[in-house]
């Protein structure tokens, strides 16, 4: 029962890239604009509560100046990632922050997406995913290349394995 | 035949493609939906897809194989199961009828149609094993095949309802995937031919794996299962060898009213009764004169009358599900159970896929001293509700001396959990006691602006101790165990629960940490795995606690990316680098 007294585990050796950085900050645009069309919607339709729209919109604007700026370099700072040649470690979130171990044994698929964004900054995400329905290991925000790689010496070591893996 | 997947949800979690040794051909359903035509209601089919059986295809286009087909009496049920599927429909337009004089009763084409088509469902649906694998084909117009792998068959399910029972079949339903959605149902076969399947399917898988021997010998091939198989013969094999772990034992009704299964039954039977209502509408005087008499009752009355029917529903529910419980266990471990009154069922579990047991304790349970058994496997997943159960609901001292003969753990089974401290428990408290003082605090203000009477918030006190007692209860029950085969983890009260995980069942961990639990230095540790729920937590642990539980289950991980010292023992493989 009693188990010895560990060090903490140590953060993944590998930051991601450092254009995930702006990545992030276009996609936290495209998000913050859609609350922005949503205020400029009530503004052209209600014209008789101006003064509660210049409170959400100052509140909004706070809100948005933030998160467009805060988040994506707390992600940065969280973001990290480490494959060896038995397992995938990855650390990910910001204010919910988790890490994720897989042994390369239990992987079953390597998925790499890119998205427009992701194009746009010559970024991919590899998504990892065990037998396990619940929770694929992800890493955004890396370089193509070297997320092309990953992806290769995952595949490999998945298919050296035998067994189904559950 | 159906032009569109009969369940299109069938598709969602069909992307498990397995990163393994690739076998030969497609192992799980390649385009097709596993799940034959009874999963919808459905209106009758086209008289255009209604052509005379003897253009459809015979088996003779595939000589070499050996293609069989579901047991003819089914032409008796597909029909009707269709019919009372489109008992509604009918029901609407009968009663849509009554008022008008029209004398036109075109609603009787649909007879013959549905008769045709369970006829064509049945000539055209067939089945065949062959080179390690099961393959279904079925549909006309639609054609689809599934295939799966037969050292992928994780569990056998024998379905019978009544009129199965009647005419002696029952529905077959094959498990291959981790989810519960990739499965071959055939709809139906004899019950003793559903047996021998049965039987053939999960020995096939067992030599493979275990490398012992199957009790009969060779493994039965193809032929041996087919057009003979309306013999007794192979029963032996399903009966021999088997030993009883439980049988179930009628006082254990008693347990029944203290779970939520009458509560459910009831909502369940009040809805149905509503809509029922709803559409004949014309009853409302019996039921208002009712009404009228049960509020001319003394409340106590009426909570007493609640409270009978509600207990009288569970214990109807309980009988209908669980009577004639029985759990064996084969030679080689495969555990098998048989259940139910009207509908029989029974569910067949190969040992190699089974990763745990879970006791559920909810609260009712719990004060009475009963608890229920379900087991942790791979192929079966939550959502197939029912088909995991090991106990239901029955005394503590049998669940718990069942639950060790299936996992032979002392220490993990009946172990006292290690608790998780009191960042832990303060957390548990916040989370019941915040939200009953937000409310208060709500309440109370809305009484002094609107002047509500104050009679409102009176029982709100009685709400914060409920809230207390609930978070203590809440930490009581939260806390985990590692052993040397399993990780225990309990958490919960009103739905306590204490899940038996088999260490070599977990294939990956997840730490997380919200803001506060960061601030409060704890962490839910995730141990992640195909079993299940997928997934099992110890919730509010101590981060390095979660850290050292991790170390002593997987400890090449925790060398691998531990910190400076590192506590195991096992030499490890110098450090490679990346993939890369």
């Amino acid at each position: 029962m009693d188990l010895p007294d560990q060090q903490a585990l140590r953060e993944p050796s590998q930051r991601v890239s450092a254009r995930a950085v702006r990545m992030w900050t276009v996609e936290a645009l495209f998000g913050v604009a859609w609350l922005w069309v949503g205020l400029v919607v009530w503004w052209f339709f209600d014209a008789d509560s101006r003064a509660a729209q210049w409170v959400v919109g100052a509140v909004l604007l706070v809100f948005s100046v933030g998160y467009v700026t805060i988040m994506p370099r707390w992600r940065f700072r969280v973001h990290r990632w480490e494959a060896t040649s038995s397992a995938i470690y990855t650390q990910t979130g910001w204010i919910k922050q988790e890490r994720r171990i897989a042994p390369l044994s239990r992987v079953q698929t390597v998925d790499l997406e890119r998205g427009p964004v992701d194009q746009l900054f010559k970024l991919a995400s590899v998504t990892v995913t065990t037998a396990s329905a619940h929770g694929p290991l992800k890493v955004h925000g890396l370089d193509l290349r070297v997320a092309q790689e990953l992806v290769e010496g995952l595949t490999e070591a998945a298919v050296a394995e035998k067994g189904d893996a559950t | 035949m159906s032009e569109q997947p009969p369940d299109p949800a069938a598709r969602e979690h069909r992307d498990e493609v397995l990163a393994e040794d690739a076998p030969p051909e497609p192992v799980a359903p390649v385009d097709s939906s596993p799940v034959p035509a009874p999963a919808a209601p459905r209106p009758a089919p086209a008289p255009a897809a209604v052509p005379e059986p003897a253009t459809v295809p015979v088996p003779e286009a595939v000589p070499e194989l050996d293609w069989r087909r579901l047991d003819a009496r089914m032409l008796l049920v597909h029909p009707l199961e269709t019919l009372i599927r489109s008992l509604p429909a009918v029901l609407a337009i009968f009663l849509a009828r009554a008022g008008s004089d029209s004398s036109e009763r075109w609603e009787l084409i649909a007879v013959p149609l549905i008769l045709a088509y369970g006829a064509l469902r049945w000539v055209t649906t067939r089945y065949c094993i062959q080179g390690g694998q099961i393959e279904l084909r079925r549909g006309l117009l639609h054609k689809q095949t599934t295939t799966a792998r037969l050292d992928k068959v994780r569990t056998v399910d024998l379905t019978a309802k009544v009129y199965h029972r009647v005419l002696g079949l029952a529905k077959v339903e094959i498990s291959t995937g981790s989810s519960a959605k990739e499965r071959l149902v055939l709809d139906s076969l004899r019950v003793d031919q559903g047996r021998r399947l049965r039987a053939e399917l999960l020995h096939r898988v067992d030599p493979t794996i275990t490398g012992l021997p199957a009790p009969t010998g060779a493994p039965v091939d193809a032929t041996a299962l087919g057009d003979t198989a309306f013999g007794d013969t192979a029963s032996g094999v399903v009966q021999g060898g088997d030993v009883e772990l439980l049988r179930l034992d009628p006082s254990w009704v008693r347990y029944a009213p203290l779970t939520l299964t009458g509560l459910v039954t009831a909502a369940a039977i009040v809805g149905f009764a509503s809509q029922v209502l709803r559409t004949v509408g014309d009853e409302s005087q019996t039921i208002k004169s009712g009404a009228r008499w049960v509020g001319a009752l003394a409340w106590w009355t009426d909570v007493l009358l609640l409270m009978a029917g509600v207990s009288v529903l569970a214990v109807i529910a309980y009988v209908l599900t669980f009577w004639g419980f029985r759990l064996t266990r084969n030679q080689r471990g495969s555990l098998h159970t048989r259940r139910g009154l009207l509908t029989n069922r029974e569910t067949s579990i190969d040992h190699t896929r089974v990763r745990g047991i879970r006791f559920d304790v909810p609260l009712g349970l719990r004060l009475a001293g009963g608890r229920r058994l379900k087991v942790v496997t791979t192929g079966l997943s939550h959502e197939r509700g029912g088909s995991d159960w090991l106990c239901p609901p029955a005394p503590a001292a049998v669940v718990t001396a069942l639950a060790t003969t299936i996992v032979p753990d002392e220490d993990a089974v009946r172990g006292p959990l290690q608790q998780h401290g009191t960042a832990a428990r303060r957390r548990r408290l916040t989370r019941t006691v915040v939200p009953v003082l937000v409310l208060l605090a709500a309440v109370m203000a809305a009484t002094l602006v609107w002047s509500w009477p104050w009679t409102i918030v009176m029982p709100l006190p009685v709400l914060v101790v409920a809230a207390v007692a609930l978070a203590r209860d809440r930490y009581a029950g939260l806390g985990h165990r590692v052993t040397p085969e399993h990780l225990v983890a309990g958490e919960g009260s009103l739905d306590r629960r204490r899940v038996v995980l088999n260490r070599s069942g977990i294939i990956g961990w997840k730490v997380e940490q919200s803001f506060f639990q960061r601030r409060a230095g704890v962490a839910n540790l995730v141990a992640t795995t195909a079993a299940g729920q997928q997934h099992y937590d110890l919730l509010d642990v101590p981060l390095e606690r979660a850290y050292a539980v991790m170390a002593e289950i997987s400890p090449d991980l925790l060398a691998e990316f531990g910190g400076s010292a590192c506590a195991s023992d096992t030499p490890l493989p110098p450090p490679v680098p990346d993939a890369q």
